[in-house]
């Protein structure tokens, strides 16, 4: 029984330090509507925020939809609780970098060379990290969703069955 | 009517997990009769828990306790990984089970035959699939054909292919057995919202329930299994929500965690008498951990398909499931239909710039396709524990190490040709292939059966080989790999192992 004894008071102990991790992660969705009316941390300068909703835009470029949809990508990040100072330090660090390959600021380049500077620091955390919650902010978004013509959960519609499952109409005849 | 058994009453089974094995393991016995205890470390979720978003179902129901090494994307909750899957049941076929004896050693593998045939395992075949309700089987029409199937059924006539099907799935293509017909809701990889397909939360457990001989125990993680001075397993010590310890004793243990869990239980069961964990006098126990060859295939095509619309694996392929050294490689694979939200294709095709913008402007056109393989069994592909990193329930973190054997280099090679000459047999302007798409979702292997004990944890009942009353019941069991998604052969196998418990009782050997 002290082997039990044991194994339960660090099972105790664990599983309140676990709660209070899960909790925090639990709830992606409810903290994200919450951080409208959280303190603003402090924000990037004018000329950093610029560069970097430019950088967002070349990352996913998709004309139909418009900067609200990158800057809103990019204000989500930074006003996160847990890491947006981080964000806010990580957009720093990508827009000096991509001035310093530019040797001048690097919004002044064209384009193709700003695509190339960025290809030059592809690999840095920094860039990674502005890259997937860029990617993430994109491709969840209703609003990418609609354009491609992807609906969004079907279940509230009562599935697919009868709203155009296995409609195709260019498939060749002659297989 | 749910029952209450006492903590020391001994003679219940004691069942550990309620996915595709516990579950079935729990109800088998529960209709024979026979008392079981089911221990499940999740919570019970019901049908209107059930949403199309993988990161909400994710923190639902996904097992996310401390974990170094390989990723595993298997669930923490009643239905276990049956709320997580595709519902893709093809049997293996008769090469598959001689897996040695085909294959010849390939180098540095472990492979063993199967200590059981085809032949044995056809009639618990036919009894899984007419319990899951497999399309294309017994009173089951074949699934509805998406148009993402029909693509791949037309690219699959154009290069030759002659086994293609939309059967073979574990949904419901009809109403039956008190579930609804599929809705073609999509994106329903984690966990269908009406039922219509097989899952044990909605299927077995509430009928193990109904027979009035057996409890499920929900947020019961077992930490150990305790046994008598001669080798018989005697109880299973378990954590409840709480973190409070409990003790239920048992007749017989079957443990169905899902590959690191069923390790890691038998290995912190270790003993004076097991010093090395039960089950591992042969030192298999956590080795040969397999987890099928993949390979993902998308395509945008000269016109819409809108996979969104139907259910993700609505068709597979069989041609490549057979054994034909030419192909420059060992055993088979099992082509099947894909499908995913946008932000997962873009995370899987990964890459940022015009040409990964442009792949996913087409969205509505791609069609995809992914392959699982057989993947040899090798001794280093295992689990093993970490020596202080602790988790929340105090217990050694699992270490999961594995990585491709040369075979499986070759086959995705070969599957990412064939799968690619597909789609571009109808003028698909893109093909993409990706190798690793991040996780082992079909896992097998770490507590092997085998006809001599030295190459293996259990007999070919699933029963640990040096304990007369401890079973394996989930993809753990497994010899081999196969091609197949291996849910189907876990169910029969479950089957089979009920048969063999009763017949054991029955002759008091149990």
């Amino acid at each position: 029984m002290n082997q039990n004894n044991l194994a339960r008071r660090r099972l105790l102990v664990a599983i309140v330090a676990f709660s209070g991790t899960a909790a925090i992660g639990l709830e992606p969705r409810l903290s994200l509507l919450s951080r409208a009316w959280a303190e603003s941390p402090a924000q990037p300068d004018a000329g950093v925020r610029a560069a970097m909703l430019r950088m967002a835009r070349l990352l996913y470029p998709h004309d139909a939809l418009p900067d609200s949809v990158y800057a809103g990508i990019l204000d989500r990040a930074l006003s996160d609780v847990a890491a947006g100072a981080d964000f806010r330090k990580q957009l720093d660090q990508a827009a000096a970098a991509l001035d310093a390959r530019a040797g001048r600021p690097w919004q002044d380049l064209d384009l193709a060379a700003q695509i190339a500077a960025m290809r030059g620091i592809e690999t840095e955390a920094f860039f990674v990290a502005i890259e997937n919650a860029v990617r993430a902010g994109i491709y969840n978004d209703p609003a990418f969703w609609k354009h491609v013509g992807y609906p969004g959960p079907s279940k509230g519609f009562g599935g697919y069955l009868h709203h155009g499952a296995g409609e195709i109409d260019w498939l060749p005849e002659n297989l | 009517m749910a029952k209450r058994y006492e903590l020391d009453d001994d003679s219940v089974v004691v069942v550990i997990g309620s996915g595709a094995g516990g579950g079935t393991v729990s109800n088998e016995l529960a209709q024979k009769g026979i008392d079981v205890v089911c221990l499940e470390a999740g919570n019970r979720l019901t049908l209107a828990d059930v949403v199309n978003d993988s990161a909400v179902m994710d923190q639902k129901m996904g097992w996310h306790d401390m974990r170094l090494g390989a990723p595993l994307w298997i669930c923490k909750t009643v239905g276990g990984t049956t709320m997580r899957w595709s519902g893709v049941t093809p049997r293996f076929r008769d090469f598959e089970f001689r897996s040695r004896s085909t294959y010849g050693a390939l180098g540095s593998t472990t492979l063993i035959d199967w200590p059981l045939t085809l032949e044995e395992i056809a009639p618990y075949y036919d009894k899984a699939e007419s319990k899951m309700g497999v399309s294309g089987t017994h009173d089951m029409p074949p699934s509805f054909e998406t148009s993402n199937y029909k693509v791949l059924k037309a690219g699959g006539q154009r290069v030759g292919y002659r086994e293609i099907t939309s059967a073979r799935t574990a949904i419901n293509s009809v109403a039956r057995d008190g579930r609804p017909a599929c809705q073609q809701i999509g994106f329903c990889w984690d966990g269908c919202a009406v039922g219509a397909k097989w899952s044990t939360l909605y299927t077995e457990i509430p009928k193990a329930e109904e027979t009035g001989h057996f409890e499920l125990r929900i947020g019961a993680m077992a930490v150990k299994i305790e046994h008598d001075e001669k080798g018989k397993v005697r109880s299973v010590v378990y954590a409840d929500a709480t973190g409070a310890l409990h003790e239920q004793k048992a007749r017989a243990v079957c443990v169905a965690g899902n590959v690191v869990e069923t390790t890691r239980l038998l290995h912190n069961s270790k003993s004076n008498l097991f010093p090395d964990g039960l089950g591992n006098t042969s030192g298999h126990l956590g080795r040969n951990y397999m987890r099928h060859v993949m390979n993902l295939t998308l395509a945008i095509m000269p016109g819409e398909v809108n996979f969104h619309r139907g259910t993700r694996q609505s068709g597979i392929i069989l041609d490549e499931q057979r054994q034909d050294p030419a192909r420059g490689f060992a055993g088979g694979y099992v082509i099947e239909t894909i499908a995913d939200q946008p932000y997962s294709i873009a995370a899987i095709i990964g890459g940022w710039g015009e040409e990964a913008a442009d792949f996913m402007e087409n969205y509505a056109n791609i069609a995809g396709c992914w392959i699982t393989g057989e993947d040899p069994p090798q001794a280093d592909n295992r689990i093993t524990f970490h020596a202080t990193e602790r988790d929340a329930y105090g217990l050694p973190v699992p270490v999961v190490a594995y990585s491709d054997h040369p075979n499986s280099a070759a086959m995705r090679k070969h599957a990412a040709q064939r799968c690619s000459a597909l789609y571009e047999s109808l003028g698909a302007r893109r093909t993409k292939n990706v190798a690793d798409i991040g996780g082992g979702c079909h896992n097998m292997g770490v507590a092997r059966m085998s006809e001599r004990p030295a190459d293996g944890v259990t007999n070919r009942f699933g029963r640990v080989h040096d304990i007369p009353n401890l079973f394996v019941s989930d993809g753990s069991l497994f010899s081999s790999s196969a091609a197949p998604n291996p849910t189907l052969t876990i169910v029969a196998l479950a089957i089979r192992q009920v048969e063999h418990i009763a017949d054991s009782m029955n002759r008091r050997e149990l």
